[in-house]
């Protein structure tokens, strides 16, 4: 089967003062096209950066060393030459963060930023164009008042209100691949839970596949067909969504589901930050896409 | 009213608030230098009566609080009084010289900005990388050592063992021009004279050169460090995320918001050149307003100490506003404020 995005014994190492120290060990993991997969682990764990190398942004930082494969569409992207990975990305990949309102430039208002990203496919789109296309997706994310949106700076909106900018933004040039990492994460809970329907919804019309990464299990549930765990650097368990939370495999994956907070309120659960049983073989879950 | 209009309406209101205040700060430390004016004018040889008619016209036997009743009098006739230095009325002192500095700050002003920024973005760009490591050393020289070093150094090194830029003045004595603007490379070009702004320009670049070296270095550090600040940004990441150039992401998205805290501090160097002016203009034999200020000084001309001062002042005063109406008109937080802030 072929899939939009495969990753093959993908390891990450930083060198630092005292030599090289290894982030990931080795991961392997797939998406295919218009499919929604989750990546939790809790931080520090390789997430991120998995993302970050996906999308091409940490090939380019002089004390990383990258190995391993990164195929895109049917085409290698540690093998790229950095300007080809750069033309790739917010065309056919684009990426959603955690904070939307610092992840926007304070000093251009919402239009002027939309046709950035949109001349990224097309150079030659006027102003108006662009807006208008802007107008559409905004629309697209349920914002009531697109025109009064598109006029505003990002200090201007509520952070909820920024989310789906984003959002909108990203999806504007139909990607491939959304990366979304932690969206949301500095919203409250309510509207995060709002955006992430809105976000549901939008890459299940546009056929996007999506990275969702994230340390929360619930939201990961509501959102993903397939989830990977990650735990130091090393997938510890895979499988579609239902069969991991019906029967989660690894101690590493329990521990996790406990840690989700529950309304019930039995306070916080004791997960121990370094367990052998963490360290236990990978489990796979048969009936994924992969 | 529009939030530019407030802001301009505040900076007008304080700045003559700030007027007044340094021209009574001014007004009472000229007359603590002790020494008597009439006398130091004068000199040794005149007679007492003379000594007293001065005193006399001067005010100077009054209590000081009248003295300034009749300077605030006099400035708002738009009277600066006459100088004892060169017994002509302050204001034709000022008309004169001033042109010269400001020539010469208005050019040093912009090398600083037209060189500055653009190597401190050039070092955040790279940073961390050899064209960083250049800028920051060559920047730290120009920084470390005051704008007379400099003036010392450009001139022993291209009007002395390398004659290629004229030592002093400001145009060949071989030139007649009509002084219209004051400017000399406006008014050889009024004059028709290309050969003299040639002329003129030649004269123009070493001294500002010397003047400029400082804010340079200043303008690129200052650019430097709130770019790479900036550089860690979220909004940069997603910059990065969207495929956008490095040079686009460097003009965009880095500098422009550092632009804003830069700003401020580019425009008091700015203003403070007019200040430095003076040891180059010494250096340069450039008859300039700093070097007429600092020889009334030593004269204790009272007039001419005053005006000059206000002159300072007040160009320092139109710098500040001009540089709070960019940074409002860059920072959209400032235009769409609903209320002004200081």
């Amino acid at each position: 089967m072929s899939n939009l995005l495969d990753i093959r014994d993908l390891k990450l190492a930083f060198k630092g003062l005292s030599g090289l120290s290894e982030v990931l060990h080795g991961i392997d993991l797939s998406i295919a096209a218009g499919e929604r997969v989750a990546l939790v682990g809790e931080s520090g764990s390789g997430k991120s950066v998995t993302a970050r190398i996906i999308l091409g942004l940490l090939q380019e930082t002089p004390n990383a060393r990258v190995s391993g494969e990164v195929e895109f569409d049917g085409r290698d992207i540690t093998a790229m030459r950095p300007r080809d990975r750069a033309r790739l990305r917010g065309t056919e990949m684009s990426m959603i963060f955690q904070d939307p309102t610092s992840s926007l430039n304070p000093t251009f208002t919402i239009a002027c930023q939309f046709a950035e990203v949109m001349r990224r496919r097309d150079p030659r789109m006027k102003q108006a164009e662009c807006d208008a296309r802007a107008t559409e997706m905004l629309t697209e994310v349920s914002i009531p008042d697109p025109e009064r949106v598109l006029n505003a700076y990002p200090f201007q909106l509520s952070g909820g209100m920024n989310q789906r900018v984003m959002i909108a933004m990203a999806l504007v040039n139909n990607p491939k691949l959304l990366l979304a990492d932690e969206p949301g994460t500095a919203l409250d809970v309510s509207v995060q839970a709002q955006t992430l329907r809105l976000m549901h919804d939008l890459v299940e019309m546009h056929h996007t596949a999506v990275l969702f990464i994230s340390h929360n299990l619930g939201v990961v549930r509501e959102f993903a067909d397939r989830v990977y765990v990650i735990y130091r650097g090393r997938i510890v368990e895979e499988g579609p969504t239902d069969a991991i939370f019906h029967a989660p495999g690894h101690a590493y994956t329990r521990a996790l589901m406990d840690a989700v907070p529950r309304i019930t309120g039995a306070g916080l659960p004791e997960v121990p930050e370094v367990s052998d049983d963490f360290l236990a073989p990978m489990v796979r879950h048969d009936g994924g896409a992969a | 009213m529009s939030p530019v209009l407030r802001i301009l309406s505040r900076r007008l209101g304080i700045s003559v608030i700030v007027l007044i205040g340094v021209s009574m700060l001014i007004f009472a430390i000229a007359r603590v230098i002790p020494g008597d004016p009439a006398r130091i004018a004068l000199g040794p040889n005149a007679t007492d009566d003379q000594v007293a008619a001065i005193r006399a016209e001067m005010h100077l036997d009054e209590p000081i609080v009248a003295q300034y009743g009749y300077f605030v009098a006099d400035v708002l006739r738009g009277d600066l009084g006459e100088s004892l230095y060169t017994n002509r009325r302050v204001t034709t002192d000022i008309a004169e010289f001033l042109p010269a500095t400001l020539e010469l700050v208005i050019v040093a002003g912009f090398m600083m900005v037209a060189i500055g920024l653009p190597l401190g973005i050039l070092a955040a760009r790279h940073r961390g990388r050899w064209p960083d490591h250049v800028v920051r050393v060559l920047t730290l020289l120009t920084v470390s050592a005051p704008s007379f070093v400099w003036a010392v150094i450009l001139m022993l090194l291209f009007s002395f063992y390398l004659p290629l830029f004229p030592v002093a003045g400001r145009l060949n004595d071989s030139y007649d021009i009509a002084r219209t603007t004051g400017f000399l490379t406006v008014d050889t070009l009024l004059a028709g004279n290309f050969a003299a702004f040639i002329d003129a320009l030649h004269h123009l670049i070493l001294p500002a050169i010397a003047l400029a070296l400082s804010g340079i270095g200043q303008a690129a550090r200052l650019t430097r460090a709130n770019m790479v600040e900036t550089y860690d940004k979220p909004y940069i990441e997603m910059a990065q995320a969207f495929g956008f150039f490095p040079s686009r992401i460097a003009r965009r998205y880095a500098f422009k918001p550092s632009l804003i805290p830069s700003l401020t501090i580019i425009g008091l160097d700015f203003a403070a050149m007019l200040g430095n002016a003076f040891l180059v203009e010494a250096v340069f034999a450039w008859p300039g307003l700093s070097r007429y200020g600092v020889a009334v000084i030593l004269r204790k001309d009272l007039n001419a100490i005053m005006g000059t001062v206000l002159v300072i002042a007040l160009t320092f005063l139109v710098v500040n506003i001009i540089v709070d109406l960019l940074i409002a008109f860059l920072n959209p937080r400032i235009r769409h404020s609903t209320r002004a802030t200081s």
